[in-house]
């Protein structure tokens, strides 16, 4: 019976109190992005003997789920990770913490610029992520193209190549929100137009605007049927399938185009910085950060998990993981730069990257300028009702917000 | 004098709390978030709903969707459920089969349908180019008109053994004495279905209406997940305009005020359903 008992006290006695054991609770993005994070967190609650919890949630959910926290200052999660359009919003309802220290001059100047407020930086920037142009090189080598480097030649090479080889001549995303505007806004700035004039009012209505939603309709003419419904995973399964010759895309796709297991294509596609048009080509940035929230009870154990996770070292780990860097001494690192050809065009592209507009009502503009995107891409309305209304809501939103 | 409590209040009172814990509060809840915002109580959040072109766009949306698919899965099955009803061998095993697509979640059914519905890879396309179709144009849930008609397809396939289920319960629960009756007096089929037949099964049909209506009326996950609302706002609905508002442009307010019009909508067709059936 004493045994039995002394048996009882040890299995108690072994089942810690849940409420005395550090746990550091993060949130991440469902994704290559999030995936390298996860593996880092584990590594350093080894290190640290903390325990680590990753809530794991789609990009469609995480921005909910971390704005309803911050909201709430529930504490439910240590460390989150953020797309950068989402830290105005963020850090304008006070739900943030400021970082302890200030980052240091290797993190490349276009991603910490998007994770300051007032002067004071709420985030470190810990996936470098910019729009590159995908094309496949053997392609325009066999009809003697020079590199896409201007709209107008690549809608003359999309017809060229798509007819010579009976393939898709480009391909791109218009579904409704995020993705019609992400594909877009390479287009806009390099037409000269933009969301935003220099007074802050809405500017779609105006010329230059329309016509790259106009170059944009035409260019969807050599785009697979339906590409007012693609997403993402759409576009890169025509590249990955060998059925579509260049696109727009996110670096997360590259180690995707030269894996034989995924891809028909491998070592046949190229990438380059974002074309030109009127102006210079300039990339979309879409820079995941990482921040503490200010409900966050770990405060200490967070700012010490980022910090680590943002180093050198970690990033260089990060960047074998599959996540672009966002410090320029792991871009130039020479064994990287062996190991992944894409890494000047990335360092160049994400330099030269521009964010979406800093506002706290960006997930609302973005939804009613990818409704009206998508509407003149399916043929719904023509480029110049489909600025003129995306102009309107915008208009209609900053006035609710004032 | 003391007023005595009446003891019938007492064995009704934990069923009042949990009615008034899980339904009373929240709805209140509800119609005071509709009635604030940052300034303070305030009607504009009703007021917007007017002027709101994607909510206008959405709530037709949502009441075409609606109408359609409760017309085609009342129809498909009650045809469905006349037909097994009148066979002699096999019954139960064909009711398991046609019940499979009601057992799915419906986050798998619509990846199912999303991988079909593909135009380029998909299998309805392949099958219709193998019988010589041209399938350049057919893009299914990418196509501004046929997107409707594709997530109302996905959502028949799914809930049309729901309306069989409960009309087949339905049929086996009429009596033989009056189907008797009809024969003796010389009805033929269809004079038995429209005199015998439906009168008795009303009460039946117009359960399934009011719940698959109700159902249709708040419908999310399908559309969600084939086609986000678009292309453009072409699949649209109430259900999903509340849920970017809330959760993703953070507009708690306006987002009660659309889910209590939503809610004082579908409590009138339901109203308006029992009127119409005269129950």
């Amino acid at each position: 019976m004493r045994f039995l008992l002394l048996c009882l006290a040890a299995l108690l006695a072994s089942c810690s109190h849940p409420g005395s054991e550090k746990v550091l609770t993060i949130a991440v993005n469902a994704g290559v992005e999030g995936s390298a994070l996860k593996a880092a967190a584990h590594e350093w609650g080894e290190l640290r003997t903390t325990r680590i919890e990753v809530v794991e949630l789609p990009y469609a959910n995480l921005f909910e789920k971390e704005s309803l926290d911050l909201q709430s200052r529930s504490g439910a999660y240590d460390v989150i990770m953020m797309d950068d359009p989402w830290f105005p919003k963020l850090v304008a309802d006070g739900g943030l913490t400021p970082l302890a220290h200030e980052p240091d001059a290797d993190f490349l100047a276009s991603t910490l610029a998007v994770c300051s407020n007032a002067g004071k930086y709420y985030a470190l920037p810990y996936v470098g992520n910019s729009q590159l142009f995908f094309y496949r090189k053997d392609l325009f080598d066999k009809y003697n193209l020079g590199a896409p480097d201007r709209w107008e030649k690549i809608l003359n090479d999309a017809k060229t190549i798509g007819a010579g080889e009976k393939m898709f001549g480009y391909v791109m995303r218009a579904a409704p929100g995020n993705s019609a505007v992400t594909d877009f806004m390479p287009l806009l700035w390099a037409f000269g137009g933009d969301i935003f004039d220099a007074q802050g009012r809405p500017n779609l209505a105006s010329p230059e605007a329309i016509e790259a939603l106009r170059f944009m309709v035409e260019l969807g003419k050599y785009s697979p049927p339906g590409y007012a419904g693609f997403n993402a995973a759409e576009v890169s399964a025509q590249l990955l399938q060998g059925t579509a010759v260049m696109s727009i895309n996110w670096p997360a796709w590259i180690a995707a185009m030269d894996d034989p297991s995924k891809s028909k294509v491998t070592g046949k596609i190229e990438f380059a910085p974002m074309p030109a048009a009127r102006l210079p080509g300039v990339a979309e940035l879409g820079a995941w950060l990482l921040a503490i929230p200010a409900g966050s009870a770990h405060r200490d154990a967070a700012s010490d998990f980022i910090a680590w996770a943002t180093e050198p070292a970690q990033m260089t780990q990060a960047a074998v993981r599959g996540n672009p860097p966002t410090r320029r001494s792991v871009f130039q690192s020479p064994d990287l730069v062996k190991k992944f050809r894409a890494f000047p065009a990335q360092l160049a592209a994400l330099e030269a990257a521009r964010p979406r507009p800093r506002t706290t009502q960006w997930n609302e503009i973005e939804n009613a300028f990818g409704v009206s995107l998508s509407q003149a891409n399916s043929g719904a309305a023509t480029p110049e009702a489909a600025m003129q209304q995306a102009n309107r809501e915008i208009a209609a939103i900053l006035a609710r917000s004032k | 004098m003391t007023r005595r409590i009446p003891p019938g209040l007492i064995w009704v009172a934990p069923a009042l709390f949990v009615l008034a814990a899980l339904s009373i509060y929240p709805l209140l809840y509800l119609i005071k978030v509709s009635l604030t915002d940052s300034h303070g109580i305030t009607l504009a959040n009703y007021a917007r709903l007017f002027q709101d072109r994607l909510f206008s766009v959405a709530a037709g949306q949502t009441l075409l969707y609606a109408a359609f698919a409760l017309a085609f899965e009342f129809f498909l099955g009650l045809g469905l459920a006349l037909l097994i009803d009148s066979l002699v061998h096999g019954r139960a095993l064909i009711r398991v089969g046609l019940l499979a697509p009601m057992l799915l979640p419906p986050v798998v059914a619509a990846v199912i349908w999303r991988l079909i519905y593909n135009p380029e890879f998909g299998v309805l396309n392949g099958m219709l180019r193998q019988l010589g179709i041209n399938t350049a144009n057919l893009t299914w849930t990418s196509g501004r008109s046929s997107a409707m008609l594709s997530v109302i397809l996905v959502d028949v396939w799914e809930w049309t053994p729901f309306l069989f289920l409960l009309l087949t319960a339905g049929l086996q629960a009429i009596p033989a004495e009056p189907l008797e009756a009809a024969r003796v007096d010389g009805a033929g089929y269809w004079q038995t279905l429209r005199d015998v037949i439906l009168p008795l099964l009303k009460p039946v049909i117009l359960l399934a209406l009011l719940l698959r209506s109700m159902d249709l009326l708040r419908i999310f996950d399908q559309i969600f997940l084939l086609t986000q609302g678009g292309p453009g706002s072409a699949t649209e609905t109430v259900s999903l305009y509340i849920y970017r508002t809330a959760f993703r442009f953070s507009n708690f307010g306006y987002a009660a005020a659309m889910s209590f019009v939503g809610l004082v909508i579908t409590m009138l067709a339901a109203r308006g359903l029992m009127r119409l059936m005269r129950v």
